[in-house]
């Protein structure tokens, strides 16, 4: 096998977590349903805020692609018409 | 060239490729870079993004009617302090996916007295053209543009005359020499 | 793939699925985000989601598949959440515990600055292929993306890779096995 295959395998060999990470994994998952319960709860009343906000927040959305947008097609523009000034100049 | 603010703007699709039509491998270049431009914009936000342009705006006006037929709009762009931060494999790497059936290299130029490069490749699927893809670069620049979808050619070509930029028959002899670019193929 | 479906009497443990596979889903974030707490936080996000989802996973062998696909995806999905490519300041940071010792540690920290410099998605690649072993086929099928790109990965990863180290005056030593 090739060195580089080699010392490849050795530099990303599998590494390992903190020694209590699984333990800490499993007691998190173990709160199960009340603590899910909660995240929904607090999901819930966060998605009530921004549907009242919703209307300015989808506003700025919209600003922030539109400028995207006019971005992508200003840089478009810059360099097609680059492109036309060379072909009419080698064109005469 | 004018140069342009760094934006790095997420784009939101969760695969890695998104809608491109191909892949840019460009993202090592953005830590050398000292500006770069990073945009990633797939139909549905485009047809979004349409509804706040200003039809009374002329640039947005244009802007408005371009994206009309548009599956997406992808852009990275790159400028460096100092020349030899990218490389032609770089470009490479990119031009090797054009070179698959349905792309057609449509014009090439290339100054070799300023080191710039410039392609416009088309790509079409069944008599339409589905995309373009731009390809310019400079010793201290490099700019790649996926347009996805029907695009109007005869529209991208008119975009001289907006976003400040002069009309073609309007702009002076800017000091580039004439003759040095290559004819377009 | 084909999936067994598992005897009732080897139900799925999951705290048994955390423990067995705790190393590869925490080595794939480790690799990709080069950020210890930050790889450590994403995979417990990991297997948070496998708990959530246990009931759809129908073997272990599954689980392993399940659980590498979405280590990679979140690792991913982080590393764009943060903007930022991993530093490679690996001097700064402690380094885990490897399972076994490095046979060059100089060349090793320098391959996985390297590594950690390629783009998202060639980086993803070898992570899978020389961390996991996988072939291009499992690559593609678990990056959902052609054979032949992952391929082109590869190969470009791996000449960039050898130039660099050559030119450093690392490698190229024979492996006596």
């Amino acid at each position: 096998m090739d060195w580089l295959d080699q010392e490849l395998k050795l530099a990303l060999e599998r590494k390992e977590p903190s020694p209590d990470f699984a333990a800490r994994v499993i007691r998190r998952a173990a709160r199960g349903p009340s603590h899910h319960m909660q995240r929904w709860l607090a999901a819930a009343a966060a998605v009530i805020v921004m549907t009242s906000a919703g209307l300015g927040y989808r506003h700025h959305q919209g600003e922030v692609a539109k400028d995207q947008v006019m971005l992508a097609f200003k840089i478009t523009a810059v360099k097609v018409n680059h492109i036309q000034t060379h072909v009419k100049g080698a064109v005469r | 060239m004018n140069l342009l603010r760094g934006l790095a703007v997420a784009g939101c699709c969760a695969a890695l490729l998104c809608a491109q039509q191909f892949t840019f491998n460009l993202d090592h270049l953005a830590a050398k870079a000292s500006d770069s431009v990073d945009i990633s914009l797939n139909g549905p936000t485009l047809q979004f993004a349409a509804k706040f342009l200003d039809s009374k705006d002329p640039d947005q006006a244009k802007v408005k009617q371009l994206i009309a037929g548009l599956e997406g709009i992808y852009v990275k762009n790159f400028e460096f302090k100092s020349r030899g931060e990218w490389s032609q494999a770089d470009l490479d790497s990119v031009r090797q996916q054009l070179r698959a059936p349905e792309w057609s290299r449509i014009v090439g130029i290339r100054s070799a007295g300023d080191g710039e490069t410039a392609e416009i490749y088309v790509r079409n699927q069944g008599g339409k053209v589905t995309g373009v893809a731009i390809l310019a670069a400079e010793p201290t620049e490099l700019t790649v543009v996926n347009i996805v979808g029907a695009v109007d050619l005869d529209s991208l070509a008119a975009l001289g005359g907006h976003f400040g930029i002069p009309e073609l028959s309007e702009q002076k002899d800017s000091g580039k020499q004439k003759g040095t670019g290559k004819r377009a193929k | 793939m084909t999936v067994l479906e598992a005897p009732p009497e080897t139900a799925l443990d999951f705290a048994g699925l955390v423990r067995e596979h705790q190393s590869m889903v925490f080595s794939v974030c480790w690799h990709f985000l080069h950020d210890r707490d930050l790889a450590e936080e994403t995979a417990q996000e990991v297997f948070l989601s496998l708990h959530r989802n246990l009931a759809s996973i129908q073997s272990a062998a599954h689980a392993a598949h399940w659980l590498r696909k979405v280590a990679v995806q979140r690792a991913i999905d982080e590393g764009r959440r943060r903007r930022r490519r991993p530093q490679v300041a690996l001097a700064d940071v402690a380094e885990p515990v490897a399972l076994t010792p490095a046979r060059d540690p100089m060349l090793a920290e320098t391959l996985r600055r390297l590594v950690a410099t390629l783009a998202e998605a060639p980086r993803m690649v070898m992570i899978l292929r020389y961390q996991e072993d996988l072939d291009a086929t499992e690559i593609a099928e678990t990056l959902d993306m052609p054979v032949a790109t992952v391929k082109s990965h590869l190969q470009r990863s791996l000449a960039l890779l050898r130039e660099k180290v050559t030119r450093r005056g690392l490698g190229g030593k024979k492996w006596i096995g």
